[in-house]
């Protein structure tokens, strides 16, 4: 049932596979940014180097691929708190080969989480930062990663009057609802690990069309846990469901969240706590939803990946733990 | 494995509570700093396991989980050799479903259409049970071995004896009025596996079979007798008989003396190969009598019992002197009697008992609920000391607790089992049709048969031969199947045409137009973008991106800019070729089509010598300098390049009116340039005068000529 | 010129391998008696891919390996071809790496083996290799838009660059016409035509603009009879199969396509065509014992195969008297549920299919 795929080099600290799971980005503690291919289509174990190079000096933290429509392209959140886009073409008779087009953050505002979402007109890119602001930015033009502009910067609080300025943030979490295309406006959830509490909670923003701007439309926390620092959140593919589904991690465990699809008369959605559960006794590293939004992965500090599912009567449980061992 | 059990348990397992922990084994030497997860597609999930770095130590290990892998009895090839087999019958079923639906709005009776129904679903059931058999055994050989008690055709699985079990108490409508005869049949199938946990009669078989060679008197040795009796519990009759004919008293040597011995030996075999059985028919070759209608078999049942009491009675016991062989056949007697007591000695596993019972305590048709009582009794008096694969379900099915038999399947069998036994479970009735079909808002609105197939085209999406085959499961899914589909078909690789195409050829077959488009828009700027600018534009054009075909040509008209000699312009043939098929969707690249045709009638223009040739390429100048699409920065090459068209000796070749068109573009260019925005061509200086001074004289020319 | 799709029902067998068959071809037979087909396997489980020669059994229908060869990525495209005694199996891979088997043609052993690496020729998968017949030259091309001939010599290699467009222009399909003549194909239903005689690039080249109600695909395959050089047949995207004769190079003769466009002398296939093969044969059993001469197609969809007659090949409708070419065995592609066909045609008396289903 396990399969070994790759061994990676001695200080590599994350890794990524693209959209469809035939590439595997790495990033390690000095810097060095690892590109793996399968060898074959369909090929299940031989995955093989075809990129290795120092990219900057630090230690990148966390790598995401860039949504397929614009092409073969990464960007790397270094612990100092630069983000880099970096991606693979090749120039007039010019061999294939992986270049940086863009950085981001600097000194004052480091960058903690980045995520990209598919509008029906352009790539935004969503960026949070160390003093508790979100910045959306969008890509002027779809073949060029270099080109991007600010279209929005707010603060993540649910009343958009209060701004605070003094606020020390060690994570944030950002996830796109994946609805592909579609009417819908473009929407996604974000949560922090602040020291202000007002930032901490996931909320639910989505793009008001009509005025141009980013509204939040709900908060998924309940009253007394509204300052809990949340570690992460995960929106589940909805192939049908007459609810969204959202999962965030906080100190207090793992909830499951739904959504409705229909604002409620103050322009808010419906949401409802479902289920909140143990398991990882401590920090939440990732989330991730199966293709379907039907089971729940998870990883955390006690170095386990657990598995969450519904039963048929809708009860959320562990379905079952992997536990890595040599 | 995790998901094998279909994860979605309705009922309590052993494990509720406690959650199963699954070793990973990544052999990297501990500390592990940090995992990350990533899904692929389907059910398997790719966990990376760092540890904090250090000299002379790998820094990590990617390792990929399938969690889909239900059944370790049946190996990934054989399990995707039954998966693409199980298609066919299974669209079949969903095609005539589907008629059978749209038929039952005209009147019909409805018994009419539940029988017309039923043969559909045993056609269907027969199809998947031919998949299921294990391997072919070789076949026997032709002089056959006297003392093979029994010959097999393959390998019993698991799978098949589960799938075969359902069909007998679901599906076969017209074998249910035998069906504890279709379950004798179905033990004697498949005996064998239950001894996996326990001994059976099929497992003494063996064992006997194995020694008999080194027995000398084989009526001497106890186990003869022993393995005799329950062949006979259970209903092996060719077993029994040709075991029976191997008794020493048949040897020619010996018959004069053990003439009664052999007499009753053989008034035994002769009762036992009339058994009077309740079905239509028995295979060739088998013993005993069918009867189809009850009230015959009953007549000769009595009468069968009258002769066996009468044979129990017979004088002639006493002058057989063989004790085993007159001890042996008494108790074969009384298990045809059905003396429980014989019957519980002969038998081992509860389930032959049970068998057993159907054969001689029995013998007719019984109520599902009397059947799942003396199910009970049969476990209280052969008591298991561990669960089995086969008697859970057996038990949900008696039980007629559809959710347990679900439940059964889901655990022990997988995904693949409970999708495709839906079908036999809702034939089965009509409480499970509605248990399985009404929509659930728990389960996000769909049903619990349509669950399970999401959960098994899931299951068929997590390898890469078998994903495609799980759109014709999704496509069956009336509420979520689409959108599962759709995320599957977005998440496949472009990178290589075979899959490409196929991809795009799905989508096509199930209206799926603005995924294929977003595959294609993806396969054109991973082409574009990995230096095949052909097939990227290709591709873009394909998915009617006007937006990226705008920006591509933007960057085409630079390299064709810079490469305006001649020779390498040749190199752009190929793509420009290509935008001619479609100039629709081509966005400005229109241009760069009409810019050949000039290029090339221009080179047809040698030393100013053909009027002819010349006209041709005014022709094509003037076209391009109408079009719109022709971008601003060309015009002064264009017309530089023409120079010569403009001064030609023989006559003005342009037109007053076309050379005011041409002036005028020359003045536009003239403003533009004041214009911060303006990029100067690579021309020398002095090219804009010249056009402007040349034009002049072919203005005044014109001018007298008209 | 009008086409049929043939009313018979050929003969199927089915011949389930347990491994993925990425490509299958007969071997040019040499006896009578003795059938060898070659396959081109990947093994999932153990994510290997090999190339198998198999020996075929008529009764009841069968294959038995003989001989196979681990390849070091799977298998883009397979051709075999005999030369002086010896057949040349010649195979590409997606990795970009070209190899060469030799096999003793009487009992198909595996006798040497001679590779091009990857990154020397192509980067990237090679779309297409073709061997030439009765010869020891081969073309192949790629996506990378670059187009290649090797000459194969007993234990050594020779290649040279033929064209290279820095992939402005992408090839899918190449085939020899003659031994100094060859076609390719490409996006947009592009056809080339390439004459050794005269290097630099191609000496002709298909416009696709004849048809403006035609939606443009990609070229998947192409063939070429030894009878009739001149027409290069080419089949790709939306069922399209389309003749193109280098005589009337501005009128190509639509054979097959998809949708509502198709007119009663073009046969209809919605899929793509992936492989399709032709031969010439006499019409005799259509048309009351006169002779006239006939193409016989077999399209190889992706989804299924359709077998179609041409009843006149030639443009110009001239009935030559021809015997037929013993061109006795026909390979390829797909069926539904991803078989793979080995089409054995005896002329004119039966048509047999042994399909091998390309996933078991």
């Amino acid at each position: 049932m396990a399969k070994p795929l790759l061994t990676l080099d001695s200080g590599t600290t994350c890794s990524s596979w693209n959209y469809c799971g035939v590439r595997l980005a790495a990033g390690s503690a000095d810097g060095t940014l690892s590109i793996f291919d399968f060898r074959d289509p369909a090929s299940s174990s031989s995955l093989r180097s075809t990129f290795k190079s120092r990219i900057r000096e630090g230690n990148i933290v966390k790598i995401v691929w860039l949504p397929p429509e614009n092409g073969d392209a990464v960007a790397c959140i270094f612990a100092d708190g630069i983000l880099s886009l970096w991606e693979e073409f090749a120039e007039d008779s010019h061999p294939l080969q992986w270049k940086m087009c863009k950085s981001f953050g600097g000194s004052s505002s480091k960058v903690l989480d980045v995520q990209f979402g598919i509008s029906s007109t352009s790539l935004k890119m969503v960026v949070a930062y160390s003093d508790g602001h979100v910045r959306v930015y969008e890509l002027l033009n779809p073949l060029e990663l270099n080109n991007w502009q600010l279209q929005a910067e707010f603060q993540n609080v649910i009343d958009s009057v209060s701004t605070f300025g003094k606020a020390a943030c060690f994570s944030a979490s950002i996830s796109w609802n994946p609805q592909k295309g579609g009417s819908q406006d473009s929407s996604f959830i974000i949560g922090y690990n602040s020291n202000t509490s007002e930032l901490n909670s996931s909320k639910v923003w989505e793009f008001d069309q009509a005025h141009q701007r980013w509204l939040p439309v709900a908060e998924l926390a309940l009253p007394e846990d509204k300052g809990d620092q949340v570690y992460g959140v995960a929106w589940a593919p909805n192939i049908g469901r007459p609810y969204e589904t959202i999962a965030v991690a906080t100190h207090k465990g793992l909830a499951i969240w739904h959504l409705g699809l229909n604002p409620e008369h103050d322009g808010r959605l419906p949401v409802e706590r479902i289920a909140l559960l143990s398991g990882h006794e401590g920090e939440v590293w990732q989330m991730e939803w199966d293709m379907s939004g039907m089971t729940l992965a998870t990883t955390g500090r006690d170095g386990t990946v657990r598995l969450w599912q519904s039963n048929l009567n809708g009860a959320w449980h562990q379905q079952a733990a992997i536990q890595p061992t040599s | 494995m995790p998901g094998g059990d279909g994860a979605l348990v309705p009922v309590s397992n052993e494990n509720r509570g406690s959650v199963v922990v699954y070793p990973l084994h990544h052999g990297l030497n501990p500390p592990i700093a940090r995992l990350a997860i990533s899904w692929s597609r389907g059910n398997s999930l790719r966990v990376s396991v760092f540890r904090p770095p250090s000299e002379g130590e790998a820094g990590g290990k990617v390792v990929e989980v399938n969690l889909s892998n239900g059944d370790s009895e049946i190996s990934d090839a054989q399990r995707r050799r039954i998966a693409y087999g199980s298609v066919s019958p299974f669209a079949l079923l969903q095609s005539r479903r589907s008629s059978f639906s749209s038929l039952s709005k005209v009147p019909m009776t409805p018994s009419l259409y539940h029988l017309d129904w039923c043969e559909h679903v045993i056609e269907y059931s027969k199809d998947i049970s031919s998949l299921l058999g294990g391997p072919k055994l070789p076949p026997s050989p032709i002089i056959e071995d006297p003392k093979a008690i029994f010959k097999k055709g393959e390998e019993p699985t698991y799978l098949k004896a589960a799938w075969e079990m359902m069909e007998i108490f679901y599906a076969d409508k017209q074998s249910q009025a035998w069906l504890p005869e279709r379950l004798v049949d179905w033990l004697a199938d498949y005996d064998s596996l239950f001894s996996s946990t326990q001994a059976t009669i099929h497992s003494k078989l063996v064992d006997f079979q194995k020694d008999i060679v080194n027995i000398q008197v084989i009526e001497d040795d106890s186990r003869y007798w022993e393995v005799i009796s329950s062949a006979l519990a259970v209903g092996w009759l060719d077993v029994v008989v040709k075991m029976l004919r191997l008794h020493g008293s048949y040897q020619l040597d010996q018959l004069s003396y053990r003439e009664t011995e052999n007499g009753l030996i053989e008034a035994v075999a002769v009762l036992i190969s009339k058994m009077p059985r309740l079905r239509p028919e028995s295979a060739s070759g088998k013993l005993g009598e069918c009867f189809k209608s009850k009230p015959d078999f009953n007549k000769a049942w009595e009468k069968w019992r009258a002769q066996i009491t009468k044979l129990d009675c017979s004088a002639f016991w006493i002058h057989c002197d063989n004790l085993r062989t007159r001890e042996g056949l008494k108790n074969m007697l009384q298990i045809m009697l059905g003396n429980i007591e014989s019957l519980c000695m002969a038998t081992c596993h509860w389930i032959e008992l049970y068998i057993s019972h159907f054969l001689y305590i029995r013998p007719f048709t019984m109520g599902i609920e009397s059947m799942y009582s003396l199910a009970q009794k049969c476990i209280q008096s052969k008591p298991v000391s561990s669960a089995h694969r086969l008697t859970g379900l057996m038990i949900g099915i008696l039980e007629e607790n559809t959710e347990v038999v679900l439940a059964e399947c889901s655990r022990e069998y997988g995904p693949w089992m409970v999708a495709h036994a839906v079908e036999l479970l809702t034939a089965g009735s009509e409480q499970a049709e509605i248990l399985l079909y009404e929509e659930r808002y728990n389960l996000g609105g769909i049903s619990i048969g349509e669950l399970h197939r999401l959960i098994y085209a899931q299951v068929l999406s997590s390898h890469a031969l078998t994903w495609q085959i799980a759109p014709i499961y999704l496509t069956s899914c009336m509420k979520q199947g689409m959108s599962l589909l759709e995320i599957l078909l977005y998440r496949q690789s472009v990178q290589h045409n075979e899959l490409l195409l196929k991809n795009i050829e799905l989508c096509r077959l199930y209206g799926l137009d603005h995924i294929s488009s977003s595959i294609m828009k993806v396969a054109g700027v991973y082409h574009w973008k990995h230096g095949r600018k052909g097939s990227g534009i290709y591709w873009l054009q394909q998915a009617q991106d006007a937006n990226r075909l705008h920006i591509i040509a933007q960057q085409l008209f630079d390299s064709v800019g810079k490469s305006i000699s001649d020779e390498s312009f040749k190199q752009w043939e190929g793509v420009i070729e290509l935008l001619g098929s479609e100039s629709k969707t081509a966005g400005g690249l229109e241009f760069l089509r009409k810019y050949r045709d000039f290029k090339k009638f221009l080179q047809q223009v040698p030393g100013g010598k053909s009027t002819e040739a010349a006209r041709r390429a005014v022709d094509s100048l003037i076209l391009l300098m109408k079009n719109p699409s022709t971008p601003q920065r060309f015009w002064l090459p264009l017309l530089y390049d023409s120079l010569k068209l403009l001064n030609w000796q023989d006559c003005p070749l342009l037109n007053v009116c076309e050379t005011n068109l041409l002036l005028n573009k020359v003045q536009e260019l003239s403003l533009a340039r004041v214009r911060p925005d303006f990029k100067e061509s690579s021309l020398p200086p002095e090219a804009l005068s010249c056009v402007r001074l040349a034009l002049a004289t072919n203005l005044g020319r014109a001018i007298l000529d008209e | 010129m009008a086409v049929t799709a043939l009313s018979e029902r050929p003969e199927i067998y089915r011949l389930p391998q347990y491994k993925y068959v990425d490509a299958v071809r007969w071997l040019p037979p040499l006896s009578a008696f003795d059938r060898f087909a070659v396959l081109a396997l990947f093994d999932s489980d153990s994510d290997t891919s090999s190339i198998e020669i198999n020996s075929f059994k008529p009764n009841p229908a069968s294959l038995e390996p003989q001989s196979s060869w681990v390849s070091p990525s799977r298998v883009s495209s397979l051709k075999a071809s005999q030369f002086l005694q010896k057949t040349i199996i010649a195979a590409s891979t997606f990795a970009g790496s070209l190899h060469f088997l030799f096999s003793d043609s009487t009992d198909a052993s595996l006798e040497s083996e001679v590779s091009v690496p990857e990154n020397e020729l192509h980067h990237g998968p090679v779309s297409c290799v073709d061997l030439m017949d009765g010869g020891m030259e081969c073309v192949s091309v790629a996506e990378d838009g670059k187009v290649n001939l090797v000459s194969v010599g007993n234990s050594s290699l020779n290649y040279r660059r033929v064209f290279d467009s820095s992939g402005l222009v992408s090839y899918t399909a190449a085939r020899w016409a003659s031994p100094v003549e060859f076609a390719t194909g490409g996006y947009g239903f592009s056809l080339h035509w390439w004459d050794q005689r005269k290097p630099g690039g191609p000496v002709s080249q298909f416009k696709g603009n004849w048809d403006q109600k035609m939606t443009a695909g990609i070229v998947h395959s192409i063939d070429i009879h030894p009878s009739r050089k001149h027409t290069c047949l080419a089949g790709g995207s939306l069922g399209t199969v389309f003749a193109w004769d280098l005589r009337w190079q501005q009128q190509p003769i639509m054979l097959s396509r998809a949708g509502t466009v198709a007119s009663d002398t073009e046969v209809q296939s919605v899929s793509e065509i992936m492989e399709f093969f032709t031969d010439i044969y006499l019409l005799s059993s259509f048309k009351n014992a006169e002779f006239s001469l006939g193409c016989l197609l077999v399209l190889l969809h992706s989804y299924n195969w359709t077998l179609a007659i041409s009843e006149a090949f030639d443009k110009r409708k001239k009935l030559r008297r021809k015997p037929c070419t013993d061109f006795p065995f026909f390979i390829s592609y797909q069926k539904r549920s991803n078989g793979i066909v080995l089409l054995n045609w005896r002329p004119i008396l039966n048509l047999t299919f042994f399909v091998i289903p390309r996933q078991q």
